[in-house]
């Protein structure tokens, strides 16, 4: 019997969860659209080979797969950013813009994780920016966002994945070994991360840089540390890039917002730049998460510089649940009840009032029984008769 | 605050020594009591005293800002988090036992792996390229091959000596250094930075 039920991993939103997503919504919309964000919509159902032949593959295990009419596979959305990316190279005509977009992403994975299957996003991608200005501006607009949800307490945790590459191309690694010390790195697991470089025979200056990386977090006096680390041109770079942009956040005044790690390399790694999470007090996984990614678009045939992130909703929510500041309910102000007879009376006072902007409810229930039962279900209760509207 | 979630049993015990060593006023875990949730006496810290399996779960989500637990545990869990120290608490192996006459059994194209470390297992031999079946099972686990029920077992290994006692024996170590771990939830150790890091510090110490 699964006809009352729902598959492991989705859920319905009841009323008062609804509503809360849909003032988080409408106020991140306002400004997306105060800071000359356009809104996009990219297609729920995509070829499956958009994901899986390009060189930063989604893993296929993850994606949700359905069968065309011909015979094609097709995935339900699996990236909002890859989406854009598309869009960006093959439909707009100057491969320049500041898109913003509301959507649902999907991921096939195990249920009964922190995250579910079908997973509610906000987001802006700027495309066609360059510069440690576009990438501290995403920054400064992304802490903008989170003020605007009403999050109190919350960092931005920001790194950059020049600097790992940088440090782990002196230890000469096979693919499958960077992506094995990559994970451990990325657990701050020094130990194995160790085991998997000497085994490769990694020098002992790299493998000592590799080593260091798990506790390259902090305030921006770790930038310096991790500068004289290394002597690889590419880390450097990264560093003075981070550099560059910490000095223009801390003009900005978002100096307390942010903080630094560079031992942090999530695997989904179209990104080429810096990258940044947003953590929140009372809940222990990210809540904003994006970063620079030069060339994803290649492989749809453009070359777009871009820059963005995505805002996870839910987790927000669960978030400001937590920190006991969901957006307030708005009462319902008037609820009308008419006699027979009264019925286009009482309609044009509800339009009247809803016209007026207030909050009002027309009852399908006749007679001042009614009227008087409707009592506390809102501010005022009208009572309608051929007379005239009297209060309750 | 911060909270703990502990691994219950002998090794909650020896973090909370470790933790007295550190300045962390961890008596209460000393006391005989029923409560699920105990709080310093100080109101610095909150212990959660959970089964192992559990500890990397309450970390991940933040309920628990750090956590100590077996490597063995935690490569079984493959949650999210932070490995921030190796506490050298209980170290032992992880490895595959048998009959010793058996050991070319191990390359058997359907070998019958009986374990409580299922996850772990498969991916060690599918890294391997080998395809196995694997017997789960949650205690007692050398009984397997005895019975017949499995070919090998692939367990933890501290002394040797119940092995010994069934006529087995280590065929193959696969992980050396299996030892407790402080674990750290990801969005902890950067917003409670402040009072995380010092105690990171002097457990470094205290173990050094």
């Amino acid at each position: 019997m699964t006809i009352r039920k729902l598959p492991a991993g989705v859920q319905d939103m009841l009323p008062e969860e609804s509503r809360c997503l849909t003032v988080l919504r409408e106020r991140l919309g306002r400004v997306f659209a105060l800071n000359g964000y356009d809104t996009v919509a990219s297609a729920s159902l995509e070829y499956y080979d958009t994901y899986s032949d390009i060189r930063n593959a989604l893993p296929q295990e993850r994606m949700f797969k359905l069968t065309d009419t011909d015979g094609k596979l097709l995935v339900l959305r699996p990236d909002a950013t890859l989406a854009i990316s598309r869009i960006a190279a093959t439909k707009l005509a100057c491969g320049k813009a500041r898109l913003c977009y509301f959507t649902t992403k999907w991921d096939l994975q195990e249920a009964g994780r922190l995250s579910s299957r079908e997973i509610e996003q906000a987001g802006v991608e700027r495309l066609g920016e360059e510069g440690a200005f576009s990438d501290a501006q995403t920054i400064a607009f992304s802490i903008e966002c989170l003020k605007e949800t009403g999050l109190r307490d919350f960092i931005i945790d920001i790194g950059h994945v020049g600097y790992f590459k940088g440090v782990l191309e002196a230890c000469g690694l096979s693919e499958a070994d960077e992506e094995r010390v990559r994970a451990y790195i990325n657990r701050k697991d020094g130990l194995n991360a160790e085991r998997v470089l000497k085994r490769a025979g990694a020098a002992t200056d790299a493998l000592n840089t590799v080593l260091a990386l798990p506790a390259l977090y902090g305030g921006a006096e770790i930038l310096d540390r991790a500068e004289r680390l290394t002597d690889s041109a590419v880390a450097c770079e990264a560093v003075a890039r981070l550099k560059e942009i910490y000095a223009l956040l801390c003009d900005m005044g978002y100096e307390k917002y942010v903080c630094f790690d560079l031992g942090t390399v999530r695997r989904l790694s179209y990104y080429s730049g810096m990258v940044f999470e947003g953590l929140a007090k009372g809940l222990g996984a990210s809540v904003l998460s994006g970063g620079r990614y030069d060339n994803l678009a290649d492989d749809f045939g453009k070359h777009v510089p871009a820059v963005g992130f995505a805002l996870g909703l839910k987790r927000i929510l669960i978030a400001l649940e937590r920190q006991g500041n969901l957006p307030p309910a708005e009462p319902l102000e008037a609820v009308i009840v008419c006699e027979r007879g009264a019925e286009s009376a009482a309609y044009r006072e509800l339009l009247r009032l809803a016209a007026d902007g207030k909050r009002v409810r027309l009852s399908a229930e006749y007679g001042r029984a009614a009227a008087r039962a409707a009592k506390g279900e809102a501010e005022r209760v009208l009572f309608v008769t051929g007379k005239g509207i009297e209060e309750i | 605050m911060i909270y703990f979630a502990l691994s219950k049993g002998r090794l909650a015990a020896e973090s909370a020594a470790l933790l007295k060593k550190c300045g962390v006023d961890a008596s209460v875990l000393e006391s005989d009591t029923r409560k699920l949730v105990l709080t310093s006496a100080d109101g610095q810290y909150g212990f959660f005293l959970v089964k192992p399996s559990d500890v990397p779960t309450y970390v991940e989500a933040g309920v628990a800002d750090l956590g100590v637990v077996g490597k063995d545990t935690l490569m079984e869990e493959n949650k999210d988090l932070y490995e921030m120290l190796d506490l050298r608490l209980g170290e032992c192996r992880l490895c595959l036992a048998g009959f010793p006459a058996r050991k070319d059994a191990l390359t058997n194209p359907h070998l019958r792996v009986a374990t409580k470390y299922v996850n772990t297992a498969r991916r060690v031999f599918e890294e391997r390229g080998e395809e196995i079946e694997i017997i789960p099972l949650h205690g007692s686990i050398e009984l397997a091959p005895v019975t017949g029920l499995a070919d090998v077992i692939f367990d933890v290994v501290q002394t040797g000596s119940t092995l010994k006692a069934n006529g087995l024996a280590v065929l193959e170590e696969v992980f050396a250094g299996i030892t407790a771990r402080l674990v750290a939830n990801k969005v902890s150790l950067k917003l409670k930075s402040e009072e995380i890091l010092p105690l990171i510090g002097k457990l470094k110490e205290v173990i050094a």
